[in-house]
C-alpha cells in the first residue's frame, strides 16, 4: 500500500509538469509571444538537448561548477553545524557566549556579505564555497541546540539516576531526540546553499550556472536563462528529494515534520 | 470598560518590554563584546581598512563625508529601505490573504499546496535576472523580487496554521452551527497566529535578501548598489558600513515584527512563562 501512494504521488507529480508544460507551450503560440519575453518549452529545451546549440554553452562545465559548490557547501555546514551545535548544548558557558553571536548571525542578510568574500579571496571556487556555507550553517546550528534542548525532563531524571555519563546521555538520548530538528534544519538548508551559491556566481565568478543566467542576460538570451533555472531548480529539488529520503531512512518511526521558524 | 482594556494593553506592552530588557541583557552585552574585540583586533594589529575596517570607521564613512569616495547615503538607504518594506508588506497581505483563499476551498488546496511547497524550495533568487529583462530596471523590479523571496514561505506557513486545528473544536463548532466565515474568523485564524508570525519572521530576512540582491544585479541606487560599486573600487569601509544600516533594518523590522506578535497573542507570554 505504502508503494502504492508513492507510485500515485509520482504519476501525479508528472502529470503537473506535463500540464505545465502544455499550457506554457500554448500560451506562447497562442499570444505569439516573441522568445526574448518568454521562450517556449521546446526553445528552451532544445538549448540543452540540440547538439549544436549545446555545444556552444559547454553545459557540463557551469553545472559541475554549480554542482561541485553546492555540495561541498552543504556538506561541510552540516559537519560542522551539527559539530558546534553539540558544543553549544555541551558546555553552558560556551553556549553563553557563542549563541548571542549565532542568533545575531542567523538574522543577517547574509548574502549582501557576498561582495566582500570576494574582496577576501578574490574570484572562484573559494568565496562561492563560503557564502553557500554560511547561508546554509546557521539554520543547521540552531535548529540541532532546539532538538538537543527538548528532551523530556522526565527522561533525563531518569537516565541522571541511572547515573548516565555526559557522553551516554548525548549519545543516547540527546542526539537521536534531536534528529528531526536537524533533518528540518538541513532542508531549510538544501535551498539556501543553493541560493547562496547562484548569488555568489550572480556576483563574480567565471563559471556556473548562476554566471551564465547572468551572462545570457547580457545578450537577452531568454531561452538559455531559463534553462539555467531549470537546471538550477533540479539540482535544489533533487538534493531537497535526497534529504527527505535520507530522513525517512534515519527515522523510520517517525513519520510528523517538525515546523520550525 | 475602555479605560481598563487601555490600561491592560499597558500592561501587557510593559510586560513585553521588561521581559525582552531581562531575558537580552546577557547576549546584548556579549554582542557589545564582540564589537570591542573586532575593533581591538583591528587597532592592536594594525589591520589595512581595505582588509577589515574596525566597526568605528565603517560607522565614520556612514556620517562624515570621506574624500574619495563619497556616498549620498540617506538617498541609497531610502531606496533599500523602501523596496525592502514594501515588499515585506505586499508578501505579508497577499500571502495571508491568498493561504485563507486557498484553505476556504478544499480543491484549490489540493491543487495548489503541492505547488507552493514544490516552487518554496527552489532557489526563487535565480528568477532574479529574468525579472530585470521583463520589468527593467528600478523599483519595482527589485520590489518584485523581494515579494517573490518571501512569498512561499508566508503562504506555506499560513496555509499550515489555518490546517492545523484540533479535530475535536471542529466538530464542536460544526455542531454548534459555525458558518464557515465564523469558522475562519473565531477558530482557525487565531490558531494560525503562531504560524502566520513564524512565517513573517523568515519572510523579513528574505525580503532584506531579495531586495539587496535586485540591486546587486542591476540598479543605480540603493545598499545593494553600493556594495557592488564600493567592491569594484576596492573600497572596503562603505560596504561594512552597507552591511551596517541592512542589518539594522532587517533586525529592525523583525523586532517590530515579534512585537506585533506579543501584541497579538498576550497568552502567548503566559505560556511562555511557565
Amino acid at each position: 500500500m505504502e508503494k502504492d501512494s508513492t507510485l500515485r504521488k509520482i504519476i501525479h507529480n508528472i502529470l503537473y509538469i506535463v500540464i505545465f508544460i502544455l499550457i506554457w507551450q500554448a500560451v506562447v503560440s497562442i499570444f505569439h509571444i516573441k522568445e526574448f519575453v518568454l521562450p517556449s518549452p521546446f526553445q528552451v529545451l532544445g538549448r540543452l538537448f540540440i547538439p549544436a546549440q549545446a555545444k556552444q554553452y559547454h553545459w557540463i562545465l557551469h553545472i559541475s561548477a554549480t554542482l561541485s559548490v553546492v555540495l561541498s557547501a552543504f556538506v561541510v555546514s552540516i559537519i560542522l553545524g551539527i559539530l558546534l551545535a553539540i558544543l553549544i548544548c555541551w558546555s553552558k558557558l560556551f553556549s553563553d557566549i557563542i549563541m548571542p553571536i549565532i542568533v545575531l548571525f542567523n538574522s543577517l542578510p547574509k548574502i549582501a556579505f557576498t561582495p566582500l568574500f570576494l574582496i577576501w579571496f578574490g574570484y572562484g571556487y573559494l568565496p562561492n564555497l563560503f557564502i553557500a556555507f554560511l547561508v546554509a550553517f546557521f539554520p543547521i546550528v540552531l535548529n540541532t541546540c532546539t532538538g538537543l534542548m527538548a528532551v523530556d525532563d522526565d527522561l533525563l531524571d531518569l537516565v541522571n539516576y541511572l547515573g548516565a555519563s555526559k557522553r551516554q546521555l548525548f549519545l543516547k538520548i540527546r542526539i537521536p531526540n534531536s534528529l528531526p530538528y536537524i533533518f528540518a534544519g538541513i532542508k531549510i538548508s538544501v535551498t539556501m546553499c543553493v541560493m547562496g551559491t547562484i548569488v555568489g556566481e550572480f556576483v563574480a565568478a567565471e563559471k556556473g550556472l548562476g554566471y551564465l543566467l547572468r551572462d545570457a542576460q547580457a545578450f537577452i538570451d531568454m531561452p538559455t536563462m531559463f534553462c539555467c533555472l531549470i537546471l538550477l531548480s533540479v539540482i535544489g529539488l533533487s538534493l531537497f528529494s535526497l534529504v527527505k529520503f535520507l530522513e525517512k531512512k534515519c527515522m523510520p518511526w517517525n513519520n510528523k515534520e517538525v515546523i520550525n521558524d | 470598560m475602555t479605560k481598563k482594556s487601555t490600561l491592560n494593553r499597558f500592561k501587557i506592552i510593559w510586560n513585553y518590554i521588561s521581559k525582552a530588557i531581562k531575558n537580552n541583557y546577557r547576549p546584548v552585552l556579549v554582542i557589545f563584546g564582540f564589537f570591542l574585540i573586532w575593533e581591538l583586533v583591528v587597532r592592536i594589529f594594525n589591520i589595512s581598512e581595505l582588509v577589515l575596517p574596525s566597526p568605528t570607521c565603517a560607522l565614520d564613512h556612514l556620517f562624515n563625508a570621506q574624500p574619495d569616495a563619497n556616498y549620498n547615503w540617506g538617498v541609497h538607504i531610502g531606496v533599500t529601505v523602501k523596496e525592502f518594506i514594501l515588499g515585506f508588506l505586499f508578501t505579508a497581505l497577499f500571502g495571508i490573504f491568498i493561504a485563507i483563499i486557498v484553505v476556504w476551498s478544499k480543491t484549490l488546496e489540493h491543487v495548489l499546496m503541492p505547488a507552493f511547497v514544490f516552487i518554496n524550495s527552489l532557489p526563487i533568487i535565480a528568477l532574479a535576472p529574468i525579472i530585470l529583462l521583463w520589468l527593467g530596471y528600478g523599483l519595482k523590479t527589485n520590489i518584485l523580487i523581494a515579494f517573490l523571496c518571501g512569498f512561499f514561505p508566508v503562504v506555506i506557513n499560513t496555509i499550515a496554521g489555518l490546517e492545523s486545528v484540533e479535530d475535536d473544536l471542529l466538530d464542536l463548532v460544526n455542531y454548534l452551527g459555525a458558518s464557515k466565515f465564523q469558522l475562519f474568523t473565531k477558530i482557525r485564524i487565531p490558531n494560525a497566529l503562531p504560524y502566520i508570525f513564524s512565517g513573517l519572521k523568515i519572510c523579513t530576512t528574505m525580503s532584506v535578501v531579495g531586495a539587496i540582491v535586485g540591486e546587486f544585479i542591476a540598479s543605480d541606487r540603493g545598499l545593494g548598489y553600493i556594495i557592488i560599486n564600493s567592491q569594484y573600487t576596492m573600497d572596503t569601509p562603505p560596504i561594512f558600513s552597507a552591511l551596517i544600516v541592512i542589518s539594522v533594518a532587517g533586525g529592525g523590522m523583525y523586532m517590530i515584527v515579534s512585537f506585533i506578535e506579543h501584541l497579538m497573542m498576550p497568552w502567548m507570554l503566559l505560556t511562555e512563562k511557565k
